[in-house]
């Protein structure tokens, strides 16, 4: 009876001591090198640093990441965390495969995050997703040549271009002879970069990607007279030979051949290597009305975050990890790494480069005063998906208005679809 | 086919079938019929509530989508303009290379080359090359010294189609080939002879041996062209997502767009059965016009 006793003991001691160790998936696009690098320091400090949990990091490509997942959660086999784009996260919250993280977010963590971080996260209520950086859009310059230009240098949101003035350093700047298209919009890109670099030049006309009261329709305000004229505003940036339609690459800034660069706060550190001191940031212009309804002024916000998937059967593990990587001095790493705005404010006071006089704290005043969230809505993948068409076809020479009427009416079939994507 | 088989043999038979018999029941066939019962729900890629029965939503909605027939008549106008200059171009370059002149392996891989290099790459190539500053561009000002006005290929809608249509055969064209060369190598030289002691010329012979000797071959090529050229996807999803103005947009990214990117599975799947019946129907007429001979 002892014998077996013990050895029942035995067997128990090493099964425990076997399963100590929880083993976690966790699935992240494969972005910028620099983005890449960080995480996979990150993981291998974490295993080594703890023997509770283990991460197995698997990194898939960026292109069809979204569309990676998707299948995945179809077909059951999603990892215990996983790393999406922000505006993807209602879409997934409400497809019910991203859990709620409110029980293991303490006060102070709740605090500390950014309200953009916050915003972005929320679905109905709950926060769904964290992220440990938050993206700045605004335009850099090359100092050299606006001085040229003789034209002024904003510096911060509130004596920030008007169109007129926009224009008008537009025009100069493409009379310099270095100069062959004064403004590069990134157009070597396309897909979720149209909305997130575009939409606030909808929103600074007065326009919106849905309505945001109801989020049941965007008749009136996509395809309405704001929409047009921003549309058509675009458009003219290419009649009038200030953007290049077909860029060969997104360096023109780098190279001299350009004198502004319309981008993320991603583009700092190459910008930087290349132009030094000449490097400015410039603040969002002011494109539409005062009174509009965005004030006549937005930028963009919202960047990758991780959630924590219902099918996981260890969350608590997964958070683990998001905790430590939610680690001030771990957002530090990742965002002297990328440019990115620090996603707590713990953070932000550490940061050389978004620390008052930092190189880039304008992105924080952005933040703060004229950042727009990409809508809140599951119905978003079609959104950005017709919204994304609409601005490629616009800039392209098609009729404004019957571009976006045709976005408009794919986005309600969408909605009307799914019955308006109740909850439950 | 009328002689019976001896039982010995119908089972090394069926075991050769075997393989390709599952893999195609695996990843075709059965794909295929869940996509047919797919076609008649509400399926999403993602969902909060379950999937319902919607009877024929799905098919009505079809019949009243402009994108899909945009799609269908830009596939048919790939298929109309691509299959014939690209088995002509195959052919052509078939009986070269199968001449016995020095140095003409150096002209086989490099006519094969296109078609060994993945789609996605060579697609991304071009349109490096269709780019205003691109190679296209640059010689076409060379060679008009400097008359030559810039086109923006992929940007524009009467360039974008035609640019993505030579660019396809010229990727194509190299696989057709090989297939001729093998046409050409199995007929026999003694055609060629007794022609030559008729009196026959060059003209004659290509007409009235080669091109008959082909006839299978010619058949196979031409159906496999035109099935490879209504899947048109690849290529249009790097170059031109559709644009500009729906001037470049198929029926496969249609299907991809509504299925993945809209998450509309039910949808997408109404959009694959009508489209295999299309192909099929296609198919079948271009066999009964090109009866194949059999020997047996």
């Amino acid at each position: 009876m002892k014998k077996l006793f013990f050895l029942l003991l035995m067997v128990l001691t090493v099964t425990m001591v076997l399963s100590a160790t929880v083993e976690i998936d966790l699935w992240f696009h494969s972005g910028r090198g620099a983005e890449r690098n960080v995480l996979q320091d990150q993981v291998v400090r974490f295993n080594a640093m703890q023997d509770l949990v283990f991460v197995n990091a698997i990194q898939l490509p960026e292109g069809s990441y979204n569309e990676q997942v998707q299948a995945a959660a179809l077909a059951n086999d999603l990892p215990d965390l996983l790393d999406l784009d922000g505006p993807n996260m209602t879409n997934y919250a409400w497809a019910n495969f991203i859990m709620p993280l409110d029980k293991y977010m303490s006060v102070e963590l709740k605090n500390d995050l950014l309200p953009s971080i916050i915003k972005q996260g929320t679905y109905n209520g709950k926060i769904y997703a964290l992220g440990t950086f938050d993206s700045g859009l605004a335009i850099w310059g090359n100092k050299a040549y606006l001085k040229k230009a003789g034209v002024r240098i904003p510096t911060s949101v509130d004596d920030a271009w008007t169109k007129e003035e926009f224009m008008d350093a537009l025009a100069k700047l493409k009379a310099l002879p270095e100069v062959d298209y004064p403004l590069d919009l990134m157009l070597i890109e396309s897909g979720e970069w149209d909305t997130y670099g575009f939409s606030p030049i909808f929103q600074a006309f007065g326009a919106d990607l849905i309505n945001r009261e109801t989020y049941m329709t965007a008749d009136g305000v996509l395809n309405g007279p704001e929409a047009v004229e921003a549309g058509k505003w675009m458009r003219s940036l290419i009649e009038k030979g200030y953007v290049n339609r077909s860029p060969a690459n997104d360096a023109a800034l780098l190279d001299g051949t350009g004198a502004l660069a319309w981008t993320g706060h991603w583009y700092y550190n190459n910008a930087k290597d290349a132009l030094g001191d000449d490097l400015v940031l410039i603040p969002m212009p002011k494109l539409g009305d005062e009174d509009s309804k965005y004030g006549g002024q937005a930028t963009g916000m919202g960047s990758w975050c991780w959630g924590i998937t219902t099918n996981s059967d260890h969350p608590y593990a997964a958070w683990l990890f998001l905790r430590f990587i939610l680690r001030p001095e771990e957002i530090l790493l990742m965002s002297n790494a990328n440019g990115a705005v620090p996603s707590r404010f713990s953070a932000v006071a550490m940061s050389d480069l978004y620390k008052e006089g930092g190189a880039l704290e304008l992105y924080v005043e952005q933040a703060d005063k004229i950042a727009v969230e990409r809508p809140v809505t599951p119905a978003y993948p079609v959104i950005t998906l017709e919204f994304s068409r609409a601005i490629q076809e616009i800039l392209n020479g098609t009729d404004v208005q019957k571009t976006l009427d045709r976005a408009v009416e794919e986005i309600d079939w969408d909605i009307e679809d799914n019955n308006g994507y109740p909850m439950d | 086919m009328a002689y019976a088989l001896s039982k010995k043999k119908k089972r090394a038979v069926l075991l050769f079938i075997l393989p390709g018999l599952c893999l195609l029941s695996m990843f075709m066939i059965l794909p295929f019929l869940m996509s047919f019962g797919l076609s008649f729900t509400n399926q999403r890629l993602l969902s909060r509530y379950a999937t319902e029965f919607i009877g024929w939503s799905n098919y009505e909605r079809l019949f009243r989508d402009d994108l899909f027939f945009t799609g269908l008549k830009n596939n048919f106008v790939f298929a109309l303009i691509v299959v014939p200059i690209q088995t002509v171009l195959a052919l052509g370059m078939a009986m070269v290379v199968n001449k016995h002149l020095k140095g003409v392996k150096i002209f086989r891989t490099a006519y094969f080359m296109p078609t060994v290099t993945t789609m996605v790459v060579v697609s991304v190539v071009w349109t490096f090359m269709y780019n205003p500053q691109g190679l296209i561009n640059n010689f076409m000002q060379a060679i008009t010294f400097g008359n030559w006005e810039t086109v923006d290929f992929l940007k524009n809608s009467q360039w974008a189609f035609p640019a993505i249509m030579l660019m396809s055969i010229w990727q194509g064209a190299g696989f057709q080939m090989l297939i001729f060369l093998a046409g050409l190598q199995e007929i026999p030289e003694i055609l060629y002879e007794a022609a030559t002691i008729d009196g026959a010329n060059k003209w004659r012979k290509f007409w009235n041996i080669t091109l008959p000797q082909l006839r299978n071959t010619t058949t196979f090529v031409l159906i496999s062209t035109t099935i490879l050229a209504l899947r048109l996807f690849d290529q249009i999803k790097i170059m031109t997502n559709g644009g500009p103005n729906d001037s470049t947009y198929t029926v496969i990214l249609h299907l991809y767009n509504s299925g993945f990117s809209k998450q509309r599975v039910g949808y997408a799947s109404a959009i694959t059965v009508v489209f295999f019946l299309i192909v099929l129907a296609i198919s079948i007429v271009q066999r009964l016009i090109l009866r194949e001979e059999r020997e047996v």
